[in-house]
């Protein structure tokens, strides 16, 4: 059953275009277009398929996975607009339905308990007086907060803010209305401020 | 702050992502301009969002996933023919529920009804799952599983699935899988035991993605002819569909697609495809190979359960 959604959710466009010519008859270009510029997009994949599935053995196979199927559908299926949104709407459908075949039902974990070790480094980085080394601690910081965000935040978060998505492409990304979009991310950006005057609190009173 | 305070706060984030109207947008930075509050708000918000895109890329993937997938990339050439394949699945799939009265040049026809018997196939095939008699005798569609092992067969024929691991040694192929594949494999080696003629030999391995999961390909070849055995884990996929043989407690399913044989079953936490262009039945290809073994009573087993039939 997962199977046949699958096809349907990636493949959706299928019976069309054995109706139609518009989707078919891609010349080799394009499919040598396919490998040049999907590459491109490797560590934006790799880093949605983290924010996903925090596991980076989980997030590797999710990037191979979606590469695969992409290139099967490639040449038939081709995304007009944004290969790049098709490739995070691909890799997402796929991740939803490893999540139902979990048989658990999406999990949506919300992480309340205080996760010790996101803290140590905190306080070992913290009194370190190198800027270059703040640079990178601020950017740990943000990293380490989105991460213990609810995977519905964390992910519109990393689609427009890392990303740069427009409502309209993470609307089509994560099959939702555009208002769905605008609401979460301004809940998604309220819970990842709080969280980091949070963590910036807590460290300057050490 | 006024009336037009709250609907420009509201419409902060908007404005931030580029999300307003011509219109609107002039509006908005007219209020900015003259209003030092909403000007804050703004100012703190572009910190903000600074700092976390500033954040990007949030990880790097490694080289040697970057390795693996550009093989992939370029081992999955031909998608023209490859959607064909795809299309010959579907449509093999949907078969049984297909009508004469089929228009195919009203594509959006075409879509609906597509969806609507893929939904009606998968809840069959769900019902068919959830209730499945012991002795089944009904035959339905050849499983994910089996279709993926036929995709790899044909991938391979035409080149696609290079060997990452050559050798013709049951044993070193079984310890090459060990730790690249979630579960233990040891390949069998009825030829060494029972002495019989070489029908066959092993050509070698590789990973094949599979779900969430790597699976393991082994490539045989007898005479001319390849054949492909595909093994995962239970928990990845479970043989179902076909045409159901019993023997010695385990259930075959056999699946002819695009004219190759298929044959899947589960033993011992693993399940596994073997895929062949051989003429023979399914049950018959497995004695092709095994013939003269003491495999010969479980061969025999099988044709004794197909007369019955
Ligand atoms: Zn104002």
């Amino acid at each position: 059953m997962n199977g046949i959604f699958a096809y349907l959710a990636c493949y959706s466009l299928w019976p069309q275009a054995s109706g139609g010519d518009s989707l078919m008859g891609k010349t080799d270009k394009s499919i040598s277009d396919f490998r040049q510029v999907a590459l491109e997009h490797l560590d934006a994949l790799f880093g949605f398929a983290m924010v996903l599935t925090r596991n980076r053995t989980e997030a590797e196979d999710l990037v191979q996975e979606t590469y695969l199927r992409a290139a099967r559908a490639f040449g038939r299926l081709v995304p007009d607009s944004n290969l790049k949104s098709w490739l995070f709407a691909i890799m997402r459908n796929i991740w939803l339905n490893q999540l139902r075949h979990e048989q658990s039902g999406p999990q949506f974990v919300e992480i309340d308990a205080e996760d010790e070790s996101r803290w140590q480094w905190l306080d070992q980085t913290a009194s370190d007086p190198h800027a270059v080394l703040m640079q990178k601690v601020e950017r740990e910081q943000v990293r380490s907060a989105i991460e213990r965000l609810p995977v519905r935040y964390r992910e519109v978060i990393v689609l427009r803010d890392i990303e740069g998505f427009s409502y309209q492409q993470i609307a089509g990304i994560l099959q939702c209305p555009a208002g769905t979009v605008m609401s979460r991310l301004g809940r998604a950006r309220e819970q990842l401020r709080s969280l980091l005057v949070r963590w910036q609190a807590g460290t300057v009173t050490k | 702050m006024t009336n037009t305070c709250d609907q420009i706060r509201i419409q902060m984030g908007l404005y931030l992502d580029d999300e307003l109207r011509n219109g609107e947008r002039d509006e908005f930075e007219a209020h900015l301009q003259s209003c030092t509050a909403c000007h804050e708000v703004w100012e703190q918000e572009c910190r903000f969002l600074e700092r976390v895109r500033a954040a990007e890329p949030l990880y790097v993937a490694s080289s040697q996933l970057r390795e693996r997938i550009e093989r992939n990339i370029s081992t999955s050439s031909e998608p023209i023919t490859a959607s064909h394949n795809l299309r010959n699945r579907i449509q093999e799939a949907l078969r049984p529920s297909y009508s004469p009265e089929f228009h195919p040049h009203l594509p959006r026809l075409v879509a609906l009804t597509a969806v609507l018997l893929a939904v009606a196939f998968a809840g069959f095939w769900l019902f068919s799952m959830r209730s499945k008699p012991d002795r089944g005798l009904q035959i339905s569609g050849p499983s994910d599983f089996a279709l993926m092992a036929v995709d790899t067969h044909l991938r391979r024929l035409r080149g696609q699935l290079p060997l990452e691991f050559i050798s013709d040694s049951p044993e070193l192929i079984s310890s090459w899988f060990a730790g690249k594949v979630s579960f233990s494999l040891k390949l069998p080696n009825y030829q060494e035991s029972s002495r019989q003629e070489k029908l066959y030999r092993l050509e070698g391995a590789r990973l094949v993605a599979l779900k969430n999961d790597y699976a393991a390909y082994v490539a045989y070849k007898m005479k001319q002819s390849p054949i492909t055995l595909v093994v995962t884990a239970n928990s990845v996929a479970l043989p179902s569909g076909g045409e159901e043989i019993v023997s010695k407690g385990l259930k075959f399913h056999y699946d002819s697609i695009n004219g190759l044989k298929v044959i899947t079953w589960s033993d011992r936490g693993l399940t596994y495809a073997l895929v062949s262009d051989l003429e023979e039945r399914g049950q018959q290809s497995c004695l092709v190979c095994h013939a003269g073994t003491k495999d010969r009573d479980f061969i025999e087993g099988l044709k004794i359960t197909s007369i019955n039939r």
